[in-house]
């Protein structure tokens, strides 16, 4: 059927310009794509459990990352990008898992059995997320972890105060749950050598994450008394205890993961603890709250500083030289610092070098490594150069828990179809794989106001920095409804709540538009479906006018129709209009004299 | 003076020959050479695409408009309004926004101030930029001394009935749900609307609806009251209500 113009260009400006396929700032920015904006207003609304389900559709561990997720979502937030106060997106997950997780709601679907074995190495945030999505194909998983626990730099790096492990190991039980096997104590290299897993498994996903700690050569660094994160962290871990330190230790590194040291340290003995940074204390990249939470905690902050050299006396640590630091980037934008005059000693007896974590290979030199001994591979794919062998987490690239399960999920996906037979990248979205900046672009809602962020209520910080456990207490339910309520509700389908026509009949306006283009085929159900009633364009940011659009298309079907609707039922009406017209039922009085 | 002429559309006469026959009394009262027509203005026809024979249908109103030399059309209905407001022949009026102006008989003026019923108010989604109106309908519910409540999407936000774009005959179920959930809309059980189709269509969705004239011109509404019967959805009692409206409009202009 021909379309006259109005049809066309009302269509093509839906099509190209609807926004209800763009995700919400939160959800495209989490590298899982949790639903983060459903599950906030679903708290909002007071369906805690429900809540709970949807996080739980991408989510295993969502007590952990409740917690400890470097919650990327939270950045983009609308209420940070217009306020600064972004919803506490993170914080309400764990509110929601605190309050209503039951092993019993957990979803334990899979597919029958392939009779396909898959071996991963290593059993943190990738490894595991790796392990779910096969497991749900029918895959047999095993998992391989050199440590006695589970949960890879969970349980070892991110300190019991912000994470309790009873957290970790009942989330952990899903997998068992979902059958996969899990081998702990098992050094792949050592206990089992690699190319055994290439040769028994039908794949191989390796996910052994960057446990070796990353010192900066530094001179006097051969004296006692010097460690580093990975190792410092580890062992306080495993037994709430540090050999190393003394009652005054000094960690150098501006990050996350200097303030976990640093923190740590009064934990396990220390009086003092100094924190040395390259960074002004403006630009530190510790996040804001962990900043906060060290200094609550008395840590001392020297920002600014390069480190020239370690004192020692009888060959043991006694202090530090620093040396004040202008810029740390050239103007080409290299790492290149350069120093001023000023310098400044600290004494300390145990120095934390909290600068960085490397990958130790586990595959026993038969997968490619290159910087930070990262493992060579194909971005999209996770398949590495070496035959039925793919990576994922921090060996592939990720620094965070949430990103490592990104990247195992991805991992899983491309083993399951190496696994088929099928081809690793037909028909795959690889952007919407990861974070993504969404096309979403909308007017902060009428009548909205500034309102201050509610997070967990933390215990004083004299207090809690002597012991593991944990120091947020979490939301209240009062803050939780309350925090939750704060959200924008930052996505479109505006029409859809408004039109139960466009509702049954669409995803999202755009997706009937788009096909109507392609197919050149429009329903006349649909197009005769529609009330003219406008509610639709009154809250349409774009002000879409699909009244005009029916209206004008229902032209075209009656001119091809030989001036009639193509749909029977309006037989009725033509019968109603030539009575309504006929002279039984009408009448014109002119009245007066 | 201006002449002017009143049309009741083609639902309300369908609807309520006695409503009809009230108003253009009234109006005659107030414009002693007023003109009366009963034809439908073609909106149907429109709506349904059907442009020959729509430009057809309203010229034939257009004619008898013209026949009657009438300056300025009152009309009770909103499809109405919508088709004619353009026309550079004559003005239109909406009666709503009209009454306020004329003001109410004495008789009806504060006739239910002991009603126990609150009304919600129904505004029709085919005028929802008429604010005349709006305000016209609820300062005649004030001066007949009703309670009034409005819903959440009310005046400029109003919702549809669900009877538009000629869908019922079509989508009778989508119709239904449309109606449904409008009806979920209002604060108390009693409705009033001004359109005697969205009359019908709060009826079908299982609510309790009257007219604005039916409270104007009929009995007091109590809590106990039922609402008028649903004539319109029974073609034989609509077409022969709308020949009894024909007639009344025929005598009340001429005689
Ligand atoms: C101190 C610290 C704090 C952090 N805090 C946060 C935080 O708050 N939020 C956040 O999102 N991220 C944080 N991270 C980063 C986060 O922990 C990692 O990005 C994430 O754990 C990486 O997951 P992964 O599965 O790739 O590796 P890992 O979690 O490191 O797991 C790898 C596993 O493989 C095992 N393994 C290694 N070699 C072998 C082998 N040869 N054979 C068998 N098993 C082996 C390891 O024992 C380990 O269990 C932190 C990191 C550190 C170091
Ligand atoms: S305001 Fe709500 S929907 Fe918008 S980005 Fe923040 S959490 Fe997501
Ligand atoms: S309101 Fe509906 S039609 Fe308008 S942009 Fe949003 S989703 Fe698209
Ligand atoms: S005008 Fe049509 S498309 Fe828009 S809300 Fe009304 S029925 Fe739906």
């Amino acid at each position: 059927m021909k379309h006259n113009d109005v049809v066309n260009s009302i269509a093509k400006d839906i099509a190209e310009n609807c926004q209800g396929a763009y995700d919400a700032y939160c959800q495209s920015t989490c590298p899982m794509h949790t639903d983060a904006i459903g599950y906030v207003n679903l708290i909002g609304e007071g369906k805690g459990e429900e809540a709970l389900l949807k996080i739980r559709e991408k989510l295993f561990l969502p007590g952990t990352l409740g917690r400890i997720c470097a919650h990327p979502c939270e950045s983009e937030c609308k209420r940070n990008t217009e306020y600064k106060q972004p919803i506490s997106i993170a914080m309400l997950k764990r509110y929601a898992t605190d309050k209503f997780d039951d092993p019993k709601l957990w979803d334990l679907t899979k597919k029958t059995s392939t009779g396909k074995k898959v071996a991963i190495i290593g059993a943190g945030p990738a490894g595991a997320q790796a392990s779910i999505e096969l497991a749900r194909e029918g895959h047999k998983v095993t998992i391989f972890e050199k440590l006695n626990v589970v949960g890879g730099m969970m349980h070892v790096g991110i300190p019991e105060y912000r994470l309790p492990r009873n957290i970790i190991n009942h989330e952990y039980t899903y997998l068992e749950k979902l059958g996969v096997e899990i081998k702990l104590g098992v050094e792949i290299g050592k206990d089992i050598k690699f190319n055994e897993l290439t040769d028994g498994y039908d794949a191989v996903i390796v996910a052994n994450g960057a446990h070796k700690g990353n010192k900066i050569p530094t001179k006097g660094d051969d004296a006692t008394g010097i460690t580093t994160a990975a190792e410092y962290l580890r062992e306080i871990a495993l037994t709430h205890n540090s050999e190393i330190a003394g009652k005054s230790v000094l960690v150098i590194g501006g990050g996350d993961v200097a303030m976990d040291c640093a923190r740590s340290s009064f934990r396990v003995g220390a009086s003092t603890v100094n924190l040395v940074s390259l960074e002004k204390e403006k630009d530190l990249p510790a996040s804001h709250h962990e900043q906060v939470g060290a200094k609550e905690e008395d840590v001392i902050f020297n920002c600014g500083y390069g480190t020239t050299e370690i004192i020692s006396e009888d060959g043991k640590v006694t202090g530090v030289k620093l040396v004040e630091c202008e810029r740390i980037f050239d103007d080409s934008g290299n790492f290149n610092p350069s120093y001023t005059e000023k310098t400044l000693e600290i004494s300390c007896d145990t120095i934390v070098f909290a600068t960085g974590q490397i990958v130790e290979d586990a595959t026993e030199g038969i997968v490619k490594q290159g910087r930070g001994g990262r493992y060579e591979k194909n971005n999209d794919t996770m398949e590495t150069s070496v035959k039925n062998v793919f990576v994922a987490g921090d060996v592939a690239g990720s620094n965070t828990v949430i990103e490592a399960m990104a990247l195992g999920r991805k991992a899983g996906l491309s083993v399951d179809r190496y696994l088929k037979g099928e081809s690793l990248i037909e028909g795959r979205d690889f952007v919407k794989e990861g974070s993504f900046k969404t096309k979403l672009d909308l007017p902060l809602p009428e009548g909205h106001k500034d309102e201050l962020r509610l997070e967990g209520e933390m215990l004083d910080g004299k207090i809690r920095k002597v012991t593991f456990k944990e120091c947020d207490a979490g939301l209240t339910d009062d803050n939780a409804l309350k925090e939750a309520q704060r959200c924008f509700k930052c996505e479109c389908k505006k029409c859809l709540p408004e039109c139960i026509m466009l509702t049954e009949y669409s995803e999202y306006p755009g997706d009937l538009f788009a096909k109507f283009l392609e197919t050149g085929n429009f329903d006349p159900l649909v197009a005769y479906s529609c009330n003219m009633c406008n509610q639709c364009t009154l809250v349409c940011p774009e002000e879409f006018d699909f009244a005009k659009f029916f209206g004008a298309i229902r032209k075209d079907m009656v001119k091809a129709n030989s001036g009639n609707s193509p749909l029977k039922g309006h037989n009725a009406i033509n019968i109603h209009q030539k009575l309504g017209f006929s002279k039984l039922f009408t009448t014109k009085n002119k009245g007066g004299k | 003076m201006s002449r002017k002429g009143f049309m009741p559309g083609c639902s309300l006469p369908s609807y309520s020959p006695i409503g009809i026959e009230k108003t253009v009394k009234y109006l005659k009262s107030h414009y002693p050479e007023l003109s009366g027509i009963q034809k439908c203005c073609g909106k149907p026809t429109k709506a349904l695409g059907q442009v020959d024979k729509f430009e057809e249908r309203f010229g034939s109103l257009l004619a008898d408009i013209k026949a009657c030399e009438v300056d300025e059309m009152i009309v009770a209905c909103q499809s109405c309004m919508n088709v004619l407001k353009d026309s550079e022949e004559f003005k239109t009026t909406s009666l709503w926004a009209l009454m306020p102006k004329l003001g109410l008989p004495k008789e009806v003026i504060g006739k239910a101030k002991n009603s126990d019923v609150v009304f919600s108010i129904h505004d029709s989604c085919s005028v929802r930029g008429m604010s005349d109106i709006h305000d016209g309908i609820r300062w005649i519910l004030n001066e007949l001394g009703y309670k009034t409540m409005e819903p959440e999407k009310t005046r400029e936000t109003t919702r549809c009935c669900g009877f538009g774009g000629m869908i019922v005959p079509v989508n009778q179920e989508l119709a239904e749900k449309v109606m449904k959930r409008r009806v979920s809309d209002f604060p108390t059980e009693h409705v009033v609307t001004y359109c005697a189709a969205c009359r019908q269509s709060i009826t079908l969705g299982d609510g309790k609806a009257w007219h604005i004239l039916d409270l104007i011109w009929g009995d007091v509404v109590m809590k106990g009251s039922e609402p008028p019967e649903d004539t319109l959805s029974s073609p034989v009692k609509a077409w022969v209500n709308r020949y009894k409206s024909k007639g009344a409009i025929k005598k009340a202009i001429n005689g």
